[in-house]
């Protein structure tokens, strides 16, 4: 397995350096030609880069994790954790290990001398102050999406990030997804023509509740967090702000305008945020992004579809389409004919009429498949910059747009009116 | 159970059969080539399908043989 893995990322590594040495890439995602171009690091102790983890939930867990998974190649090390809430601080301490400092109060972790860098994976509302502090304290920030609870607030991070030129990372690992950066490089070649129109969805069948010990109703609102106005966005900035920062990848711009609509209509349930949206986002050249999300049906999943005219793109499930897919064989039209002419019934709207079916072609992958985490390649690469001691300004750009224009869909469902976006 | 004994001249005419329909077969290939206006390749790279039609009409073939051994001798 580890082979499989090292020959993946070498193979990876391959690819991106060809896809980052393009002036498409080098526009569109300069990030990744910075992380193929940082200088190798030293294996000397000035060379490690020293990170504290702030936040150890679910989230914050899988990060600590994936970074002792290549600390000693990228000689890194978690230096520090933090958490307030009991249990996730005493799953820290022990996932850490004992080389690690432990803090109830992420102030005291900002204290210490020998930090390089925290990574934040608290709740939404405390990402802003967190990365605030850390930055004023000489830190690089890793934060996960998205930036702010407020647009107020976000504007307030970045704005820290540029007075101390500190990095600020934002956690859309997608953006070092091999497959989407394919992708990306694709449809900027113009593979499937001019863009006209994107749909994007996120579906699920669950009610986002995590359990409460006890059904203690003051953990109630630490814990569900995500289902409460005050601390979250609900679906806008835990899910759909993946999805819009990779359509503005895609079209290399902001929206322009976003309206939408949003209920809740199933989980009925004491939350405050909406269990369904559906929202639309307009572009300057007229392009839209069609977005909706539910909590409450599975079936169709998470999909981001770029629809070109000259092919479409399905990014979840790496498969690109032509417009004009080969003929198949004549023989098997044939076969196919007769077939329709003997078992097909006649449509309602007459013979003469033909229903208007999809294009139907199988297409093939955009990528081939990499046994590389995109989250550990985000973290990578973070290491990387902190090294360097600086990192693409357009990559904390794609993470500051993309919440700004999910809180401002937000805001456009709350106030039932289609809403200007400027930043 | 009894042994089945083909004989030479049996098995040749079968073959004869076959390879007629073969012969049918890539005709009907050659037919939707210029139909559906597809590449000539496909006299080779559809011989899986020639070979499958192949088969079908040498089974309807021995199906019309059938009948008409059963035709035959009331006729006569």
């Amino acid at each position: 397995m580890e082979e499989i893995k090292n020959q993946s990322r070498r193979e990876f590594l391959k690819k991106i350096s060809v896809i980052s040495g393009s002036a498409v890439a080098l526009s569109s995602m300069p990030w990744i030609s910075s992380y193929v171009n940082s200088r190798a690091q030293g294996k000397s102790p000035s060379d490690k880069v020293r990170l504290g983890i702030i936040g150890v939930g679910d989230r914050g867990r899988l990060l600590l994790l994936t970074i002792q998974e290549f600390r000693k190649e990228a000689n890194v090390e978690i230096a520090a954790v933090c958490d307030n809430y009991q249990p996730n601080y005493e799953r820290a301490v022990q996932l850490a290990g004992s080389g690690a400092k432990a803090f109830y109060d992420y102030r005291q972790m900002l204290e210490m001398k020998d930090l390089d860098a925290v990574v934040i994976a608290t709740p939404l509302h405390e990402h802003a102050h967190i990365a605030i502090d850390a930055m004023n304290a000489g830190l690089h920030v890793f934060c996960e999406k998205s930036m702010a609870r407020n647009v107020e607030d976000t504007k307030a991070m970045y704005d820290t990030h540029l007075k101390y030129n500190k990095i600020l990372q934002i956690g859309h690992q997608r953006m070092f997804d091999p497959m989407y950066l394919e992708a990306i490089d694709r449809i900027r070649k113009g593979e499937i023509g001019q863009v006209t129109q994107m749909r994007m969805f996120w579906h699920r069948n669950n009610n986002w509740r995590r359990k409460v010990p006890g059904g203690n109703p003051v953990l109630e609102r630490k814990i569900n967090w995500r289902l409460y106005k005050e601390y979250s966005a609900g679906l806008m900035t835990e899910l759909a702000s993946h999805q819009i920062q990779i359509g503005n990848w895609i079209k290399g711009a902001l929206p322009v305008s976003v309206m939408g609509a949003g209920s809740i209509n199933y989980w009925k349930d004491g939350r405050e945020v909406y269990d369904n949206v559906a929202l639309i986002y307009s572009y300057a050249d007229g392009t839209q992004l069609i977005y909706d999300s539910v909590i409450s049906n599975k079936h169709y999943g998470l999909e981001e579809q770029i629809l070109g005219d000259k092919g479409t793109i399905e990014l979840e499930i790496n498969k690109i389409y032509s417009e004009t897919p080969p003929k198949s064989p004549g023989i098997q039209q044939l076969i196919l004919d007769i077939e329709k002419g003997i078992f097909d019934t006649v449509p309602i709207g007459g013979a003469t009429w033909i229903p208007e079916v999809g294009v139907r072609d199988k297409g093939e992958f955009i990528s081939d498949k990499y046994k590389m985490d995109e989250v550990q390649l985000q973290l990578e690469a973070f290491v990387k910059y902190v090294r360097e001691g600086k990192a693409p300004e357009e990559m904390t750009l794609q993470g500051y747009y993309a919440t700004v224009c999910a809180l401002l869909g937000e805001q456009a469902i709350a106030e039932g009116k289609k809403i200007g976006i400027t930043v | 159970m009894k042994d089945i004994i083909i004989k030479g001249d049996r098995l040749k005419k079968e073959i004869i059969i076959w390879l007629i329909c073969l012969a049918a077969a890539e005709a009907v290939n050659i037919y939707s080539i210029i139909s559906y206006k597809t590449n000539w390749i496909e006299l080779i790279t559809q011989l899986h399908f020639v070979a499958a039609l192949s088969i079908i009409f040498y089974f309807a073939a021995a199906l019309i043989r059938w009948l008409f051994g059963l035709i035959k001798p009331v006729k006569k």
